[in-house]
């Protein structure tokens, strides 16, 4: 016979979530704390350095810019993606495919940059696109599950990039491994190293939330991925809605790799998508659907890969950075769970048996 | 409230299978549940009756440990208890019926039947478990194809399997929640019959219905809620239904044939809304599912469509309203042909449509009320100009609905499967009626509400056909049929058998029909 009943809701609060997960985060610190310390690391002064190197100083912000950046756009294409109910796991192609389009514009296309960075955004946009294409043509006519088809593309995105930058297009005056030369124009810095892509990175984001909530295509996307069934009823054409939603996603995550091409590294390289993509799928399961959301939950995530770097200048290897992030998150998670979780008040009978 | 004595039959000093002491269920805004004190004995199939959102189902909920009860107690077999989950309710014999299904749709009959089961084979094959459920079936007399997908599966074959599956789990108290809503007349026989050998051994039975013939063809004793507290626990014996309503409602109810016409009403127009020509459905395992139908709709007129559930209604009901694509045949609206079967073609032409299951076609069951009751509207001014969709006239519209509905909402944001079952229907009917400005299709608008609620509806269904519109009226309930309308289609295996004028039917010759009986002497009576 339960004694200590707790009661599952099926939707859990916001406040609850939120509460939960400060403590799941500020519990996995203390682990975290706990480990360092038995290893010999001062906890102590890692933090402090951590906080100087992130929040506390202006180049941590401006690196945190920076990560959040990609991180926003590729959450938003998830996030998007996710409210008529599809998965979209390839934004890490996409992003390639996005980087890659548009550094071709830039090698190719001489001018002034009011007249090249137009030209790239749009190529970047289309090159996520044209990645997620296929997947969304089989998705809408053939009914093939996006998550296979959109996770494969990954791979070869990411060798054609390996390909590219030491094959066609290596770099042939720098000698950079892996890597093209670096480009002429980028996009203008506004406030330190970080370029106008991250303010509109967020507008874009905001500006998805109100699409979602404020336009007649936004309240087709919310109803089709709610009850397909409903939507067909309601003479919503699903089938079209799939293709625009799976394209914009495609687009967003192909932006970021424009972004990432022409503000941060300013050149195309092997691995550059530094797992942007799938860190995008981390930040939208965080953001619980709400393009709103994206935004803190980038900030969570560049906050971790921040303060990972700044750990591995500690000789702390990259694994353990990776071991501390996926801790983070898998506490946060028991904690969207626990939140479902409610202890049961006043049910307990008083004059029960025994 | 003093203890209810132990009712005849049942051997002194047996505690009841389960007591409820003033349980109490509060939402936000809503008192589900207040006070509530119910005992059921072994042996006894007790009947829930209550108006739309009086609280039977979430009173069931948390018998079943799906609510908590903010007050009160519940006691099993004389020990106080609480459940956290259906799981622990189940394994300690008490299993629920829901009134919406909780199948997993993509999964088979014999998946769903095995699924969290404790006795389940640690490795079940496919062929293994569909012997197991063919087997259980048999034993319980409930005949379901196991390999058969639960979303190919009507309301009714769906529903079977729900109470396989709960029977099949050894329950001594099963609870179901409107079960006979979906089901057809021998459907409901066969569940009664089952329901009695069930109560044979001991069981006992909560059976929540609106249908109070059945309630006192099956029931022992019933109880009957009212705004969420119990008015009364009555021996069916000494009840008669009209006692019952007016106890349940708390007022009279009129029944009146609806067919006469007001002055001033549309008269039957002359030429046809709709016409479907030798329309025939194949669906994809190659079953003729509608067959060489043939059907004129006039504006003005009430079409009643007759049937047992499952005879091509749904297909019928899909291909009216652009749902589905016929095999063959040809569908005019207004004397055009329609070439396509899409159904924001038939909403543009005025057609609405009620739909047998509402939670699954009619409904985004996780949305808000709002999003929900904007689902016909929103790409029209007020809610959609320019592209944009406008939150606040789509509040503006729910609440209208809401209130021509006479459903009580106390939050527009929560989603609208928080509402009790009978109130989405009543939202999702006005919703359609203020679309439908030439057809209305509804397929068993008064499935799931109580008695006051289906004559209003009935009255819908009038004052439309007063206003011109031609409204095609599914149902199982004869009396219904012959009251509201004007001729009365019957389908049997797809095929519509003879459309005969109300006036001179009787339910004698609607029942043969049903039966597949082709009765040649009856195509005299037969309009056009
Ligand atoms: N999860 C919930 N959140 C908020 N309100 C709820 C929830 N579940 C039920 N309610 C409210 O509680 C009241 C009782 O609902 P309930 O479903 O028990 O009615 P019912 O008697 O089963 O009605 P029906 O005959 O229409 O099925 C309704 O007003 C309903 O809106
Ligand atoms: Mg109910």
């Amino acid at each position: 016979m339960a004694t200590r009943a707790f009661q599952r809701l099926p939707s859990a609060p916001a406040g609850r979530i939120l509460v939960l997960r400060l403590a799941a985060i500020v519990l996995s610190l203390c682990i975290i704390a706990g480990v360092l310390a038995l290893s010999g690391h001062s906890p102590v002064v890692l933090a402090e350095l951590i906080l100087r190197s992130t929040l506390g100083s202006r180049f941590g912000l401006e690196d945190l810019a920076l990560f959040m950046c990609p991180l926003l756009l590729t959450g938003a294409a998830v996030t998007v993606c996710g409210t008529i109910g599809l998965w979209n796991i390839g934004a890490e192609g996409q992003f390639y495919a996005g980087a890659i389009a548009a550094t071709g514009v830039a090698l190719g296309l001489h001018g002034p940059a009011i007249m090249v960075l137009p030209v790239m955004t749009i190529a970047g946009i289309l090159g996520g696109m044209a990645w997620i294409a296929v997947p969304t043509l089989a998705r809408a006519y053939a009914g093939v599950n996006e998550i296979i088809t959109t996770l494969l593309l990954n791979f070869i995105a990411s060798l054609l990039t390996y390909y590219l930058t030491t094959g066609p297009w290596r770099d042939r005056i720098s000698g950079a491994q892996v890597s093209t030369q670096r480009l002429s124009v980028s996009i203008p810095e506004m406030w330190g190293i970080v370029h106008w892509g991250f303010p509109v990175a967020i507008v874009i984001v905001i500006g998805l939330a109100l699409v979602l909530s404020r336009t007649r295509w936004g309240y087709e996307i919310r109803i089709g991925g709610a009850n397909p069934e409903a939507a067909r009823y309601a003479g919503i054409p699903v089938r079209l809605r799939i293709i625009s939603v799976m394209l914009l996603s495609g687009g967003l995550a192909g932006l970021a790799g424009m972004f990432e091409v022409a503000g941060t590294v300013h050149r195309l390289q092997g691995g550059m998508a530094n797992n942007f993509g799938y860190l995008g799928i981390v930040v939208a399961v965080l953001a619980r659907g709400s393009c709103l959301n994206v935004i803190p939950a980038a900030l969570l995530m560049a906050l971790i890969l921040d303060s990972g770097i700044v750990m591995q200048t500690q000789q702390l290897s990259a694994s353990v950075v990776l071991a501390i992030t996926g801790l983070i998150l898998f506490m946060i998670a028991i904690g969207d769970e626990l939140a479902h979780y409610r202890p049961v008040a006043g049910a307990t009978p008083k004059g029960k048996a025994s | 409230m003093s203890k209810q004595p132990a009712p005849a039959g049942v051997a002194p000093g047996t505690p009841p299978v389960l007591q409820l002491r003033g349980i109490g269920k509060f939402f936000p805004g809503v008192i589900a549940n207040k006070d509530v004190d119910l005992d059921v004995w072994p042996g006894e199939i007790h009947a829930l009756l209550g108006e739309n959102g009086a609280g039977k189902s979430t009173l069931m909920n948390v018998v079943t440990g799906i609510y908590q009860p903010e007050e009160g107690e519940i006691i099993l077999d004389g020990y106080g208890q609480t459940f956290t989950s259906p799981q622990e309710a189940i394994r300690a014999g008490i299993g629920m019926v829901h009134q919406h299904f909780k199948l997993v749709q993509a999964f088979t009959v014999a998946e769903n039947i095995h699924l969290g089961w404790d006795e389940a084979p640690r490795i079940a094959s496919p062929a293994v478990m569909e012997a197991r459920t063919r087997e259980i079936s048999e034993r319980f007399g409930f005949p379901v194809r196991p390999d058969a997908r639960v979303c190919d599966l009507s309301a009714g074959e769906q529903q079977r399997v729900e109470i396989l599956r709960v029977l099949a789990r050894k329950a001594r108290l099963l609870i179901m929640d409107e079960p006979t809503a979906v089901l057809t007349p021998e459907e409901t026989g066969e569940l009664f019959r089952a329901l009695r050998a069930f109560r044979a051994q001991g069981n006992a039975v909560i059976i929540i219905s609106h249908k109070l013939d059945e309630v006192m063809e099956i029931s022992d004793r019933v109880s009957i809620l009212r705004g969420g507290r119990k008015v009364g626990t009555f021996n069916t014996a000494d009840c008669n239904p009209s006692m019952l309503a007016a106890t349940m409602v708390g007022r009279d109810i009129v029944r009146r044939n609806m067919r006469a016409r007001p002055e001033g009403a549309a008269p039957i127009a002359t030429d046809p809304v709709m016409q479907l020509r030798n329309v025939s459905v194949r669906d994809d395992r190659g079953v003729d599912t509608l067959r060489d139908v043939s059907l004129d709709l006039y504006g003005g007129e009430i079409l009643g469509i007759a049937g047992v559930a499952g005879n091509g209604q749904r297909e019928l009901t899909h291909v009216l309203t652009g749902l589905m694509a016929r095999t063959s045949g040809e569908i005019l609206l207004d004397g055009n042909l329609v070439d396509r079967a899409d159904p924001a073609l038939f909403v543009q032409a005025g057609v609405g449509h009620i739909p047998e299951d509402r939670l699954r076609s009619a409904l985004a069951p996780s949305l808000s009320v709002t999003a929900n009751m904007a689902l016909r509207e929103y790409p029209y001014p007020p809610i959609g100009t320019h592209g944009l969709y406008d939150a606040q006239a789509a509040g503006g519209l729910a609440r209208d609905i809401a209130e021509l509905a006479q459903v009580t909402i106390p939050d527009f944001a929560m989603p609208v499967r928080n509402l009790s079952g009978g109130n989405q229907q009543r939202l999702v009917a006005r919703r359609e009626i203020r679309i439908a400005s030439r057809v209305l299709v509804a397929a068993y608008p008064a499935r799931g509400l109580d008695i006051g609620a289906i004559a209003t509806m009935l009255g819908y269904l009038t004052d439309l056909r007063d206003q011109g519109v031609a409204v095609v009226f599914i149902s199982e309930d004869l009396e219904d049929l012959l009251n509201v309308s004007d001729r009365i289609g019957v389908m049997f295996h797809g095929r519509l058998m003879s459309v005969i004028d109300a006036e001179a039917a009787d339910m004698a010759t609607i029942g043969l029909l049903m039966g597949g009986r082709d009765a040649t002497n009856t195509q005299s009576g037969a309009a056009q």
